[in-house]
């Protein structure tokens, strides 16, 4: 049970109605904006996951910020008010602006005056000239739109890979690489992922969404491992940080730089100066707290990302050679040199566990990229073993039709298959079922196929 | 065995999948089987590009190419979603764009206790089994008893019986067992009344909450399980379709039809007034004919006790249909009192 209490440290999901935001709780007594809202965190800390909270005001209503009090159940202003009379239809409702009997003036004092929601409803239809007029769907309509307006309770969740990937993609599509969760579930089937064999995935910026997703597949305690590549310096990790997945089953995991760990594939680890090389590990240790602290501000900010995933949104290429500074290809040139230094760095290790898994090759791959997939698949295919499955996600579908007639030409690659998604929500109420009046049409497209002999 | 492990031969038991130019078959490796009379014969599977062998494909390594009498294919280790594709068909089955989202909004992860009904003919036990393996399990039912002793033998074969229970049970009748109450972390129903199975999914899962998943084809179904959700203490209620689309990629070459000329009164002889170049292009074709509908697929979570209860008894209070429904569920027991009674 202690497993489902809220602890400092980890990542929260905050839901307010039908708005959910991620947030790493860091702090006891910490806030958080919820929309226009900030909310003190205090007391929750302890709390079982799945409590609901009442917000209180802190002074006047006008302020915004709210407490929490712990709450048994969230109260719907349908539950709290009831209706009395409805009409039949909309014939005797005329839109004059006359129908409101209070001024908007007596509006905002009594929004800020009251001291509950419904209160504020109540008064609303009470000095309202039509609300009696209106069907019971229309009033259902109307209470659910002030519901979602003063709303006062929320609800801690834990997070997991669904929720995170809904909240990643709500927020901004272009982070995550528009990877949408039907397409994120059908990424982790097609590449039959499972908590054994060795997986490798390329991912040039999904904020750590796929590395999650499969990482999350693998599950703890098992003898599975992941090599994650990324063409940067820092690999992407807020989707991944968001799972609290203990030590163990992130160590399943091994990130590396594509170039480092190719190098050390192919031209095995440099034994040079271990002067130079000293000196450059201290100074990747002043780098990587700051690095590290950078990433755990990133969820409060949710909207300003880091500076790199900004760059990944334009050219690939020049992100690397303008922006990532002269550190970082340092880091690269010298993850041979390291060999013999006193102190290795972290990442030195890691190239070297991760080429020893390619070395012995893969179960699966996964590719998500920016740049044209073609050139990526045909060095990563060469680590996978014949007979298993690879997927390449991309946003657009002219690269991965261009690279499925390139691997049509090749003999060692079966079973292509291109295809795209199609996914539709509804609004189930009696006698007012249908479609989501807004859908989605952006699933990106998938390339899977089967390496073989 | 060879859904079991990742495998580099392929071993006399194992299930292979032959590859041949886009068509995938499923074949048993047994050197032998019974024909019609009953008697062992040599096991040669028959294809478009002519017989196999069966017998020569032990110690091949799985992704190789073998030669068949008038071509080539190639023989894959079978995947949940290459099985689906290929397996023998004893109900209507679940697919993998509807599998993977099932999976994802179960919030399955290796160690989930999943439930399952009905198992139909095994095409998403297969795909649930390799997600929560090895610490999970998956409880599968159907009410149908050579559906579900089929399902089990498939699973012993496929080395996959320790990951999975597949047991005979009507379970919209009887729920899912004693043994189970408290133990799921989620619940799957693919069955014609899912509404019914919703008090059992209630019972099953765990005290700190779970997930519910239920696949139906019909928007009244939908509209039934909806309104029992909500009047279980279900939250997060949502109901979604998910179709996939193959792109058939193809190189096409249109022809370029230059107008430019009529611009300028030419002095030379008349230019031919037909397409006069080509220009090539790689296209995807959408197909005219594709999968329209396979089924609603409805998810909800059901809260932890400790907030679950309070939501019931408001709804309890408030609500009819849980009342009909538990009114309903009584009555066929106070029926049997009744009759025990009598016979006293």
């Amino acid at each position: 049970m202690c497993d489902n209490t809220i602890k400092v440290g980890e990542y929260i999901v905050i839901q307010k109605q039908n708005y959910k935001k991620l947030h790493k709780f860091n702090k006891p007594n910490s806030s958080v904006n919820v929309g226009k809202d900030t909310i003190n965190l205090i007391g929750i800390e302890g709390c079982q996951y799945f409590s609901i909270f009442k917000m209180i005001p802190k002074g006047t209503k006008r302020n915004k910020e709210y407490d929490l009090e712990l709450s048994k159940e969230a109260l719907n202003l349908i539950q709290e008010i009831s209706l009395k009379t409805s009409g039949t239809d909309n014939r005797n409702i005329y839109d004059d602006g006359r129908s409101q009997k209070l001024s908007a003036t007596e509006i905002s004092e009594l929004k800020s005056d009251s001291i509950s929601a419904s209160e504020i409803v109540e008064t609303l239809i009470t000095n309202s000239n039509t609300f009696h007029n209106k069907t019971e769907f229309s009033q259902a309509k109307y209470l659910k739109k002030k519901e979602k307006k003063y709303f006062e309770y929320i609800q801690i969740l834990k997070p997991n890979l669904r929720n995170i990937t809904e909240i990643l993609y709500k927020l901004d599509p272009s982070k995550v690489q528009g990877v949408r969760i039907d397409t994120l579930s059908q990424i982790m089937t097609l590449s039959n992922i499972s908590s054994e064999g060795n997986h490798l995935l390329y991912d040039s910026g999904s904020n750590g969404l796929l590395v999650a997703a499969l990482l999350s597949a693998m599950g703890p305690q098992s003898n599975g491992q992941l090599v994650h590549m990324h063409p940067g310096n820092m690999s992407q990790k807020q989707a991944l940080l968001a799972m609290n997945f203990t030590s163990e089953q992130n160590n399943k995991c091994v990130s590396v730089n594509v170039y480092s760990v190719l190098r050390q594939v192919y031209q095995g680890s440099d034994t040079n100066s271990a002067d130079s090389a000293t000196e450059k590990t201290t100074n990747l240790k002043r780098k990587a707290p700051e690095n590290i602290e950078h990433e755990s501000k990133l969820p409060k900010l949710e909207v300003s990302d880091t500076i790199s995933d900004v760059n990944l949104n334009k050219e690939h290429d020049d992100a690397k050679e303008n922006n990532d500074d002269k550190e970082n290809s340092e880091v690269k040139e010298n993850s041979e040199i390291e060999e013999r230094a006193p102190k290795k760095p972290k990442w030195h290790f890691d190239n070297i566990r991760a080429s020893e898994i390619l070395t012995q090759k893969v179960d699966s791959l996964v590719i998500a990229c920016k740049e044209d997939p073609q050139n990526i698949f045909m060095e990563l295919m060469n680590f996978v073993k014949p007979g298993r499955p690879f997927v390449i996600y991309y946003s657009v579908a002219e690269p991965l039709q261009n690279l499925y007639m390139t691997l049509k030409s090749l003999s060692n690659v079966g079973a292509l298959r291109l295809t795209n998604n199609w996914m539709r929500n509804y609004q189930i109420l009696p006698d007012r079922t249908h479609p989501e009046v807004m859908m989605n049409g952006s699933s990106g497209f998938l390339l899977s196929g089967y390496i073989l002999k | 065995m060879s859904f079991r492990n990742y495998k580099s031969k392929i071993d006399e038991g194992d299930t292979v999948i032959l590859y041949l130019s886009n068509n995938l078959h499923a074949i048993e490796v047994k050197p032998e089987i019974k024909n019609k009379k009953g008697e062992m014969v040599e096991n040669v599977y028959q294809t478009t590009f002519g017989a196999l062998k069966v017998r020569n494909l032990i110690g091949v390594d799985y992704g190789s190419r073998v030669d068949l009498s008038k071509g080539w294919g190639h023989v894959l280790q079978p995947t949940p979603e290459s099985w689906s594709l290929t397996l023998p068909h004893r109900t209507q089955i679940i697919y993998t764009p509807d599998i993977s989202m099932i999976m994802l909004q179960l919030d399955l992860v290796p160690g989930s206790v999943v439930i399952e009904a009905g198992t139909g003919s095994g095409s998403l036990t297969h795909a649930l089994i390799r997600r929560i393996r090895p610490h999970g399990h998956v409880y599968t039912f159907d009410f149908h008893d050579h559906r579900a002793k089929v399902a089990q033998e498939e699973f012993d074969d496929h080395g996959l019986a320790e990951f999975v229970t597949a047991r005979h049970r009507d379970v919209l009748a009887e729920g899912f067992g004693d043994e189970l109450s408290g133990k799921a972390d989620a619940v799957f129903l693919d069955l014609p009344s899912p509404w019914s199975g919703i008090p059992h999914a209630v019972v099953a899962i765990k005290n700190e909450g779970g997930r519910f998943c239920s696949f139906s084809p019909c928007i009244e179904q939908v509209q039934r399980t909806c309104s029992a959700l909500e009047s279980h203490g279900f939250q997060d209620i949502s109901t979604m379709e998910v179709l996939q689309t193959e792109i058939k990629v193809t190189k096409r070459t249109v022809p370029v039809r230059d107008l430019s000329f009529l611009r300028h009164k030419s002095s030379e002889s008349p230019v031919d007034e037909k397409p006069n170049s080509e220009k090539s292009f790689v296209v995807g074709t959408w197909p005219t004919s594709t999968p329209g509908h396979t089924g609603y697929l409805t998810v909800a979570t059901l809260p932890p006790t400790f907030i679950r209860k309070k939501c019931n008894q408001v709804q309890e209070s408030s609500d009819q249909l849980k009342t009909i429904e538990n009114g309903e569920k009584d009555k066929p027991n106070g029926a049997e009192e009744m009759s025990i009674d009598e016979n006293q």
